[in-house]
């Protein structure tokens, strides 16, 4: 038993390092660092090049790697990235932090490359020492987790509490403005929070890349648990995050003593372990209503904030126009889908093929438009709804001999009830909340389900025919075109409904739209629902374009990256969900047939930086360019704009009309009349 | 640099302020000479606590300058400012809740090089009941207390400049009384105080400059004595008046 417990604290050491970072910096910066895995694999990886490609000792290279390269890459996203961040919406930072977490991997291997051997070794020196505790061996990799953890824990706790350092940090945890009034800076603060933060992350990957393997996907199932202790402790309690975490990885071990983990039931039960935590809390947490997203700073920070840049918010107000005919937005898409609807017949049977991959995408895609640009909730589980979509259709064709469109289109409806389950159990959670949870429950499908045999079957899954009609790429192309404009006829029409004002209304005010007599609850379970089954389809389409389901491309990973150049392009546009999807599968191959193999992961960086770009343009590159030649073609026209009434900023007189009052103190103006002007 | 410039500890010229599309100040020019007190007086969303904000650098002009002890501060950061010595005590217990009323007061000390345990001794003489607190979380103080911590914590420091915004606001009349000696103290100290106050009675008893703000303009100027009952009446209501 004590040798399962000392395991399990190894790997709860991992996690409550993560959570422990994770907590940090959420409440020191008021954001949710989703890129924290991506900052752990960048270490690990810098790490693994000073010490195994550059044959560094493992000293120099641990010293360099965490406190000179993680530091600074902390420094260095602070200073482009975070500092812009802090009084924006949930929404603007998770999509950033999302964009950060799909970037950041690629570069670090553009510079570095792919890792050799995946198997990276830790702090340990190879080969691993043993050593007898109470008649329990643990190895030198788990003393040096154990290590990593007490020295994180006292250095962290010790700076916190008795340092002048640690009063400033948790100062401006209450209060930036008051901070800075204080005459301490909260740049220099945060970026000593986020050097502290990447240090730890990078600390958290070296230790799991010797178990887990030196992977992005390794580190996000790593974050992806360790969420589950964030959760417990509500994303502000340290000590609770530890010790749960800690817990986590006891039980995670505990429990193999009495299953076995090659089992069937072992291999699901095991990993599930991080999630049935999560659960219980938020269910514990949700019951008592005490799951709301933290509100950055006091109230004074509050009161200086301007706008904070939501997407789905930002783009409702300045885009649209309500012409039915000569719409600038209806015009565009016209263009835009018969631009497409050409490609098929004038592309060989490659990119034929590619196109209508990127159209599968694209129906999928334009599930996010609906969860997040109109529903205004950020889900990171589209790409498991896509998945379900995907197993259920080939089930169907497999097992019952459906005609697989039908499959698809009838298969997603079972999925439905999934999507609608998860909205109604985090409707009264934060958006923080939602986006862990889904991006959780994702990882739980993608290892209890679609990992599983018979589903996985050696990575290719089960087949999934084209339907008979629609064989070649062209003519799929073409199927997938005509379903993609239904849908988002269907999207568009919602959206000038009445569900679809009362979804605007909840975006934009839960409380105001409650006040109007609308039902929040009803509201986003029609936009969960319609979103799941938009997804399913999507799902149901990418697997019939490849012949086969493939399980692994459904994983919540990918669905990062899924989401990062649908917001890229924007999150309310139906058009950009196609330009999106094709530039998705698109781009990477054009890179790597025209430009170099090498370079083949440029377009997933660029994605990753337009999703950071939503900090400065949050509706996305698709409106903005729209935008932009409309102003281009209105310029010879305008006029002197009309300010509503009511319009902040209004009122008030003109520069001209004040612009000669010298009212300094000294020399008391003349006020020919006073009156009261309202104001009494 | 003008005569006025020269006597001048805070100068204000032209100051426009936005919120995004919404403009809060227009064109305001204030003018605060060294040991000097001003009372600030208007109505709800007037603009006052905008000019207090713009003042100490939380947010930035969109126009005009602002000429602090000399120096240019129109784009400074609030830190710099309050390094400068003008100390901004805002509305509403501008305190750290979840810090203690010790570590509150050290954070005041932040950018002092020595004395600090003298200034923390004169704080505790200033307000004893801070010193029997002083382990206790600072938003688990009465409204009361929490004002004195933060006016010890501009009192510790000797700031050249104090903006005190709606410091009385939500205080029984005694503790009311506690703020003014405080601030009053200040001005004993040679420090100038720049005073937001809905008792407007009470704030041009204690002032020698009053302005008037009126949706964000300065719409009434002068000595503080000079500003009649009427005059406050008809710009802002009998109840501010009072």
């Amino acid at each position: 038993m004590l040798s399962y417990v000392l395991a399990g604290l190894g790997l709860g050491s991992i996690y409550a390092i993560a959570a422990g970072s994770l907590v940090i910096t959420y409440v020191a910066s008021g954001i949710f660092n989703l890129a924290f895995a991506a900052m752990a694999y960048s270490v690990a990886r810098f790490y693994y090049f000073l010490l195994v490609e550059e044959d560094w000792a493992i000293i120099p290279a641990a010293i360099v790697s965490l406190f000179v390269f993680a530091p600074a890459l902390g420094m260095f996203l602070y200073a482009v990235l975070f500092r812009h961040l802090r009084l924006r919406s949930t929404l603007v930072k998770l999509m950033a932090t999302v964009g950060l977490s799909v970037a950041l991997p690629p570069l670090i291997n553009l510079w570095l490359e792919q890792p050799t051997d995946p198997t990276a070794p830790g702090l340990a020196p190879r080969p691993l020492a043993t050593y007898d505790i109470f008649g329990s061996t643990i190895n030198a990799d788990q003393l040096a987790t154990y290590i990593g953890l007490v020295v994180v824990l006292i250095v962290g706790v010790g700076l916190l509490r008795f340092t002048n350092v640690g009063l400033k940090v948790r100062a401006l945890v209450d209060s930036e403005a008051l901070t800075s009034l204080s005459g301490t800076s909260p740049g220099r603060v945060s970026l000593g929070v986020w050097a502290a933060s990447a240090t730890l992350a990078g600390l958290a990957g070296i230790l799991i890349a010797p178990t887990a393997g030196l992977s992005v996907g390794s580190m996000t199932f790593l974050m992806s648990a360790a969420f589950a202790a964030v959760v417990a402790a509500k994303l502000r309690s340290l000590p609770l995050a530890v010790g749960v975490a800690l817990l986590m990885g006891v039980a995670t071990n505990v429990v193999q003593k009495y299953i076995d983990p090659s089992s069937d039931f072992g291999a699901a039960v095991v990993p599930s372990i991080p999630f049935a935590f999560m659960l219980l809390f938020l269910l514990f947490y949700a019951l008592r209503g005490q799951a709301g997203d933290l509100v950055a700073g006091g109230a004074l920070d509050r009161a200086i904030a301007t706008q904070g840049g939501d997407p789905s918010v930002v783009s409702a107000v300045t885009g649209g126009s309500n012409r039915l005919i000569l719409n600038p937005g209806v015009l565009a898409g016209v263009i835009f889908v018969g631009i497409v609807a050409f490609m098929p017949g004038m592309l060989d049977r490659f990119w034929s093929g590619l196109l209508a991959g990127g159209i599968a995408i694209a129906i999928a895609l334009l599930s996010y438009t609906l969860v997040t640009g109109e529903g205004g909730m950020v889900w990171l589980s589209q790409i498991t709804f896509a998945g379900g979509g995907a197993v259920l259709a080939a089930e169907l064709v497999r097992n019952y001999e459906w005609d697989p469109l039908v499959a698809v289109l009838l298969g997603a409806v079972f999925i439905v009830p999934v999507g609608v389950i998860i909205g109604l159990l985090t409707i009264r959670l934060g958006n923080l909340y939602v986006a862990l949870v889904t991006l959780t429950f994702g990882s739980l499908i993608q290892t209890l389900v679609f990992a599983r045999d018979p589903f996985y079957n050696f990575g290719s899954g089960q087949p999934m025919p084209r339907p008979e009609f629609a064989t070649t790429n062209d003519d799929f192309a073409y199927l997938g075109l005509a379903v993609f404009v239904i849908l988002a006829i269907l999207i568009v029409n919602v959206r000038r409904s009445t569900a679809g004002l009362a979804m605007s209304a909840v975006r934009f005010s839960e409380n105001g739209a409650k006040t109007l007599g609308i039902s929040v609850v009803q509201t986003k379970v029609l936009v969960s629902g319609l979103a799941t089954y938009t997804a399913a389809v999507g799902g149901g389409f990418i697997a019939m374009n490849a012949g086969s389901t493939l399980p692994d491309s459904f994983n919540p990973t990918g669905g990062l990256v899924w989401l990062a150049v649908l917001v890229t392009m924007g999150a309310r546009s139906n058009i950009a969900a196609l330009i999106a999807g094709i530039m998705f599968v698109m781009m990477p191959q054009v890179f790597s047939t025209y430009v170099s193999h090498d370079y083949a992961d440029v377009p997933i960086i660029l994605f990753g930086l337009g999703a950071l770009g939503l900090a400065l343009h949050p509706e996305g590159v698709v409106i903005q360019t729209g935008n932009n030649i409309m102003k281009l073609f209105g310029r010879g026209r305008r006029t002197k704009a009309v300010v509503p009434p009511g319009t902040p900023g209004a009122s008030g007189p003109s520069a001209h009309e004040s612009g000669d009052v010298d009212a300094t103190p000294g020399s008391p103006v003349s006020v020919e009349k006073i009156t009261a002007g309202g104001q009494a | 640099m003008t005569t006025s410039e020269s006597t001048s500890l805070l100068q204000v010229q032209h100051l426009a302020v936005r919120y995004g599309a919404a403009q809060s100040l227009f064109d305001v020019s204030i003018d605060i000479p060294v040991n000097s007190a001003l009372a600030v007086l208007g109505s709800n969303g007037a603009g006052k606590s905008t000019l207090a904000r713009a003042l100490s650098g939380l947010v930035p002009p969109s126009g005009g300058r602002v000429i602090f002890d000399g120096k240019d501060i129109s784009k400074w950061s609030p830190t710099k400012i309050r390094r400068a010595g003008l100390v901004h005590l805002p509305e509403g217990r501008g305190v750290f809740p979840a810090l203690t009323v010790m570590e509150n007061l050290r954070m005041a000390l932040t950018t002092q090089r020595g004395g600090k345990d003298a200034s923390l001794d004169h704080a505790f003489e200033l307000f004893p009941v801070l010193g029997q607190r002083r382990k206790q979380l600072a938003g688990t103080l009465s409204g009361g207390e929490q004002q004195m911590l933060s006016l010890a914590r501009a009192l510790m420091v000797s700031p050249k400049l104090v903006i005190a915004d709606e410091m009385s606001l939500g205080l029984a009349p005694k503790l009311v009384d506690v703020v003014f000696e405080s601030l009053g103290k200040m001005r004993e100290a040679g420090v100038a105080v720049l005073m937001i106050e809905q008792f407007a009675s009470r704030a041009l008893a204690f002032a020698d400059q009053a302005i008037i703000l009126q949706r964000g303009t300065v719409t009434w100027a002068g000595r503080a004595e000079d500003a009649g009952e009427e005059l406050l009446h008809a710009y802002l209501g009998g109840a501010t008046a009072a």
